[in-house]
């Protein structure tokens, strides 16, 4: 099921591929069904995804789901024992939720190509790579398949940013690339060294199944990663190098600050169903990978550096926020937003309680959601006069009502309106952040403080740019020729927006389709990170 | 009132669909196609109608029933906390209930008329039952989370529906400042509501709240608060004070509210003035046990320099709305500083009178200002229609609008017979005993407020005499101008509030207000003894304050008061209070923020950006040097091999003569060497 | 008596002439003519010495083997010549340079 999920899009890639070029036209339709048949599968898989205790996940292999485990590549190195790489995977309450809400960004996305205009074979193509590898990366339980989807995402994007971007679209794709490259030849290393480490109780082998990694009985005794035996690597412990590294290279992803800067750039540049699924799908991954690689594996430096998380979730919140406070580009503004956006995640996920994890999956689930809206909606205007910067306009609600209608829904669902999921995801990140100094210590309560602020110069960033840009009478730096160029919404456009919008608010109203699904997840994880 | 819970399925039903119905009215008008439009006020106006048909059999059962209704559901789970959904009646929710939909009704059918013509006809009654909605709903919840859901949601109608007219470019300005300073408030609540919800692990009211909940039974002691540093009580107690500070514009929050009169005058009536901020002492009449003796102190002496304050500031306003729009601070202020005293029965019972005679005046002034708009347009004047400066002799033109507005007015003032006589004097009353009690400074307290409600007369007066009486100051000849025609629409919801002003509402006796029945409801919280004395007191001070009033301003084109002193740049300019919060607040923020963007193109992604330039660098040396050393050397052994082979090739050239001569020389080198060694 | 050394003297002059000859003239049969010189001057050196040997004048004969021989070899040496004249239309040895390759 989950394997049919992963690479359905792959062969609708190949038929792609195959087709003469004089079918051009119809390769967006294609592209379309592919994600409406993935988006299928993944609202089936949602709706026979088990609930209860029994069904936690996280490190026990027994309590996953949709489980499809077969052996991939095994190489008998003689003396150095057997190599065992599983084709595993499998989803628990953490990824059911954020697959639904891929293959529903994935969906967006497609629709959202529409206004790709030149190579439409190479760019759908490369489209549906990447939507198998994400696919893949939620799903995958062994780290090198896991590593291979994570890396298999990058070339795709390259090609994506650097060939069909903006102006300066070669610069950002490069430094798109090298940044997220720089985090996962480290990854590569810790992998090695973890596979070295583990193995398989039941073969023996050295295995990279990232549920045995959660055992600390699976190490060998004296390996580099062992529990027991604190090995160290230039006088650290070699666990908590392991830790950074991990972290290091999903923070890329997520991305916390200072690692951030390649987003803006990126986002900028990219075309939008990339920044869409940039912001949509790609960000969730960090926080993803943070959640079942660096807590699953790492649970105790994950505890010791606790603070340090929360702390960088928290500057995260408070300096994207004031970066998107300063900006002129409109889309800029929202990449910026996203940097504060995903420190709730961040700060949710350091807290190391239950509220505060599941505030954190909320967060990211709901901001795959918004930002993907958001995106889109300055695609629109993009499209239509290829200007976004926010000086340029003002007083749009009077010539594109509609369009006004979806930007103020889409911006108060931001800046965390209550009956929309941000509200959710950012309370609880909180009361996870603050809990979690009178329950574990790990964070002190001031943190939650100052991350409650962000919420603050959310509204402020939010409602100045709606002030500046859609109040006031008409404006436009372009003149008559602007304003009929920016007509209203299309059907298309609306059928788009339309669907996220419901999403949104539905996952205010009954934030419980999240949260039951995760619950099970979310606890076997913090009952996982106490035990240790 | 006991805390039994009685699950009475029928009322439950009955509040959801008085909250639910105003919801739907907004799905409605929202759908509504374009060409219906029309219907759109009498679809808000018929759930508002009915809605208040449910809330009053509701009050009618759980007012003085001893009753709590408190009903949930579950309505998500997150680990092992179960976040429920549900509804909590008691004395307060009911009144309240019952409240806005009073005042929810009038301002309905007014607006029907107010806002005909309007292109934004439908958008307009959508916000106002979302709104209302958000309102009814905000006072019946039962738990925190779904307290600060909604209690959001009213500041975001607040929000549109200042900002109605979006294209003016100073209503856009003023419902931006009103939202962020609310989230200012909000922030203080949603931290409280996670200390609160970390101490106690629930979010239900009735639990935390009530007189044996657990607020109470957790006392602050040696520091400690239950298990938790005291630290964490003050800072929940702060963050709620400032959700009550920025939703009731008090100091330092206020500064919203007077701008927020850039939206259609019905909707001050309603949100700001009447209900919406009200909501900030309704919190604290929900969460009234959360305090302690000294936090009630603090609030006592900020809602008294707040009322203070907000009385000198309207003294020299002209602006019609904006003077109203202080006065409401002022009247808040009193309320907040109620609660402060423990006037808990008096506070919301000024609420509730406040609220029929400020949202009376307000729709007085939207009336006005609809006349002097018409005379504008008329007369082709480029004057402002909110001016009262420009007002005068409007009494003799409009005279049930004159009648209504003394009503209202008096009420204000709080003179004999109106029901603002008998709330703000018991308030009063409250404060003295209060800070007989206390003693020292805090006699301050009810001397400021006496101060503040001779200034109250002072300003009402005022407005009265420059709006009503006298001669029109644009220099037109009223007589001859037929007035606006005042009807149904207009005329019926006026008497009704004025109507509601007057004492016979509240209690028979126009002089106790022990019997009334507002005070009664809440006989859980102490009253204390009634006076007499000192109302009539204030009441003859009033009295004296408005002749005095009458006197100054009756004369026609006199400006009695000198208007350079530093007291009256300080009130005219509202206390620079915008002006020092942009210079001290906005404008650090927004250098911040550029600078910080500056931080991050600058030093972080300069930082990116320089490792890419070194490695670049790095690189081009390592290509030097693999160019010029490593390769260089493998180029020089060749060439040194070519060199060689080129020297030996000399040999060969085929050129016997000088094989020979090679021969010769190397023979004769043999020798040489072999003579020499 | 005339003492040996004259002889020498006369024959090394001689060979030097020769060798002069035969690495600097730019002309085949001057070369040749050179080493004609180089030869009478081992004759003559032959000649002297062999006065030393007076049992049976082995210098004298092979003296005269020598003449014969160098008869016979320029001979066949300005065939040579001849040949490549024909060959190369030079007798110049410098431009003749094949041997090199």
């Amino acid at each position: 099921m989950l394997s049919l999920l992963i690479f359905s899009p792959l062969l609708f890639g190949f038929i792609i591929a195959v087709m003469p070029s004089r079918l051009r036209t119809s390769f967006k339709y294609i592209t379309l069904l592919a994600t409406l048949l993935q988006l299928g599968l993944s609202i089936w898989i949602y709706l026979n995804f088990k609930t209860g205790a029994a069904f936690g996940g996280i490190n026990h292999e027994a309590q996953f789901q949709f489980m499809q485990k077969l052996p991939w590549i095994n190489l008998d190195l003689g003396t150095l024992g057997k190599m065992q790489v599983d084709y595993f995977v499998g989803i628990d309450g953490l990824s059911v939720t954020l697959l639904v809400m891929t293959s529903l960004v994935m969906v967006i996305a497609a629709l959202a190509s529409w206004e790709i205009t030149s190579n439409l074979k190479g760019f759908f193509i490369l489209f549906l790579i990447l939507d198998m590898a994400v696919t893949g990366v939620f799903c995958s339980l062994d780290f090198f398949l896991f590593y291979i989807f994570y890396e298999l995402m990058l070339l795709p994007l390259y090609f994506l940013i650097g060939m069909w971007g903006g102006a300066r679209r070669e610069y950002a794709a490069i430094k798109f690339f090298l940044y997220t490259l720089f985090g996962s030849v480290f990854m590569l290393l810790v992998m090695v060294g973890l596979y070295l480490s583990v193995t398989d109780p039941a073969t023996g082998n050295h295995t990279f199944n990232m549920v045995q990694m959660m055992n600390p009985a699976n190490y060998q005794h004296g390996s580099v990663f062992s529990v027991l035996s604190h090995q160290t690597i230039f006088g650290f412990s070699a666990r908590s190098v392991g830790f950074v590294v991990l972290f290091i290279a999903f923070a890329i992803k997520v991305p916390v600050v200072p690692l951030h800067t390649w987003l803006p750039d990126a986002h900028v540049e990219a075309p939008t169903p990339v920044s869409i699924i940039l912001a949509g799908i790609l960000l969730k991954i960090g926080g993803y990978g943070i959640i079942r690689i660096c807590l699953g594996i790492f649970p105790e430096v994950a505890t010791m550096g606790a603070y340090w998380l929360g702390l960088l979730g928290v500057i995260s919140i408070l300096y994207g926020a004031m970066n998107a406070l300063a900006q002129q580009d409109l889309k800029r503004m929202i990449a910026y937003s996203s940097v504060s956006h995903m420190g709730f995640v961040l700060l949710g996920i350091a807290s190391q309680t239950t509220e505060g994890i599941s505030g954190a999956v909320m967060q990211m689930v709901s901001h795959g959601f918004l930002s993907t809206m958001l995106f889109f909606l300055v695609g629109i205007i993009y499209n239509r006069v290829h200007d976004r910067s926010i000086n340029n306009f003002k007083g749009l609600a009077t010539i594109m009502p509609k369009y006004t209608l979806f930007v103020m829904i889409a911006f108060f669902a931001s800046l965390g309106l209550p009956g929309f999921s941000a509200f959710i995801g950012e309370a609880f990140s909180l009361t996870g952040a603050f809990k979690s100094s009178s329950t574990n210590g790990l964070l002190p309560y001031w943190l939650s403080v100052c991350g409650s602020l962000g919420i603050l110069l959310g509204a402020a960033y939010f409602l100045w740019t709606l002030q500046r840009m859609f109040f006031g009478e008409v404006n436009l730096k372009g003149g008559a020729v602007w304003q009929t160029a920016l007509s209203d919404l299309n059907l298309r456009e609306k059928l788009t927006l339309i669907p996220i919008a419901i999403m949104v608010l539905v996952l205010g109203l009954m934030p419980s389709l999240v949260f039951s699904k995760i619950n099970d997840s979310v606890l076997a994880l913090i009952s996982y990170l106490q035990t240790k | 009132m006991e805390t039994n819970l009685i699950t009475d399925t029928s009322t439950t039903n009955l509040t959801l669909l008085a909250v639910l119905l105003p919801l739907l009215a907004f799905v409605i008008n929202f759908l509504l196609p374009k060409h219906q439009f029309k219907w759109a006020g009498l679809v808000a106006t018929s759930a508002i109608f009915l809605s208040l048909i449910f809330s009053a059999i509701i009050f009618s059962r759980v007012w003085e029933s001893s009753h709590i209704l408190h009903q949930h559901l579950v309505w998500f789970t997150i680990g092992d906390t179960h976040v429920y959904a549900g509804l909590l009646l008691n004395n307060l929710s009911v009144l309240m209930l019952l409240l806005v939909n009073l005042i929810a009704l009038p301002v309905h059918i007014y607006s029907i008329a107010y806002m005909k013509g309007d292109e934004n006809y439908n958008r307009y009654f959508a916000y106002l039952s979302f709104f209302c909605f958000s309102m009814l709903a905000l006072v019946v919840v039962d738990n925190l989370v779904l307290f600060y859901s909604f209690w959001e949601l009213v500041g975001f109608s607040s929000y549109l529906l200042i900002g109605f007219w979006y294209k003016k470019e100073k209503a856009v300005k003023a419902n931006k400042k009103a939202f962020i300073m609310n989230r200012i408030g909000d922030i203080g609540l949603l931290t409280a509501i996670i200390i609160i919800f970390t101490q106690f692990h629930t979010f239900d009211i009735e639990q935390l709240f009530s007189a044996k909940g657990l607020v109470v039974e957790t006392i602050l002691k040696n520091g400690l608060w239950g298990a938790l540093p005291a630290s964490y009580q003050y800072l929940a107690c702060a963050g709620i004070f400032m959700a009550v500070f920025a939703k009731s514009a008090q100091f330092p929050l206020h500064t919203w509210l007077p701008d927020a009169m850039e939206g259609p005058t019905a909707v001050s009536a309603l949100i700001h003035a009447a209900t919406m901020v009200a909501a900030g002492v309704f919190l604290l009449g929900r969460v009234y046990s959360f305090f302690t003796p000294s936090e009630l102190d603090i609030l006592a002496i900020i809602g008294c320099f707040t009322s203070f304050m907000a009385a000198t500031i309207a003294l020299t306003q002209n602006d019609l709305k904006r003077i109203l729009a202080y006065s409401t601070i002022s009247q808040l202020g009193y309320m907040v500083m109620a609660m402060g005293v423990g006037a808990y029965s008096q506070s919301l019972f000024h609420l509730v009178t406040h609220a029929f005679f400020k949202c009376l005046l307000f729709l007085v002034a939207g009336m006005v200002i609809h006349q002097m708009q018409h005379l504008k347009e008329e007369q082709q004047l480029d004057t402002d229609p909110q001016n009262i400066q420009n007002m005068g002799g409007l009494g003799k033109q409009m005279p049930l609008l004159f009648l209504v507005a003394i009503i209202g007015g008096l009420a204000l003032v709080g003179f004999p017979f109106t029901s603002g006589f008998l709330s703000k004097d018991s308030i009063l009353v409250q404060t003295a005993s209060w800070s007989w009690a206390k003693g020292g400074a805090f006699y301050l307290v009810p001397i400021v407020s006496v101060i503040t409600t001779l200034l109250t007369a002072f300003y009402v007066t005022r407005l009265i005499v420059k709006v009503f009486l006298g001669k029109s100051k644009l220099g037109i000849d009223l007589a001859n101008q037929h007035p606006a025609k005042i009807n149904l629409a207009y005329s019926i919801p006026l008497v009704f509030l004025a109507a509601c002003s007057l004492f016979l509402v509240f209690s028979l006796n126009p002089f106790s207000y022990l019997n009334s029945w507002v005070i009664k409801g809440f006989s859980l919280y102490p009253v204390g003894e009634g006076n007499i004395w000192l109302p009539i007191v204030i009441s003859l001070l009033s009295t004296l304050f408005v002749v005095f009033a009458y006197l100054i301003y009756s004369r026609p084109n006199k400006n009695i008061i000198p208007q350079q002193g530093f007291f009256y740049k300080l009130s005219y300019h509202e206390w620079y209070f915008d002006l020092y919060y942009q210079k001290l607040i906005v404008t650090p923020i927004l250098l911040l923020a550029n600078g910080l963007f500056w931080f991050d193109r600058v030093i972080i992604d300069g930082f990116v950006n320089l490792l890419a330039k070194i490695t670049i660098t790095l690189s081009k040396v390592a290509a030097w040097t693999d160019r010029n050393i490593v390769d260089g050397f493998l180029n020089f052994i060749v060439a040194l091999a070519e060199a060689i082979a080129n020297f030996t090739r000399k040999f060969q050239g085929g050129k016997v003569q000088y094989y020979l001569f090679s021969m010769l020389v190397i023979l004769l080198v043999l020798f040489i060497l072999k003579t020499v060694f | 008596m005339i003492p040996l050394i004259n002889y020498l003297v006369v024959s090394v002059t001689l060979f030097c002439i020769g060798m002069y000859m035969v690495l600097s003239k730019h002309n085949a049969i001057q070369i040749l003519i050179g080493i004609e010189l180089m030869l009478n001057a081992a004759n003559l050196n032959l000649v002297a010495f062999g006065k030393y040997d007076s049992a049976n004048n082995a210098g004298q004969i092979f003296t005269l083997f020598t003449i014969v021989m160098a008869a016979a070899t320029t001979a066949v040496a300005l065939a040579i010549i001849l040949n490549v004249y024909k060959q190369y239309k030079t007798i110049d040895p410098d431009k003749i340079d094949k041997l090199g390759d």
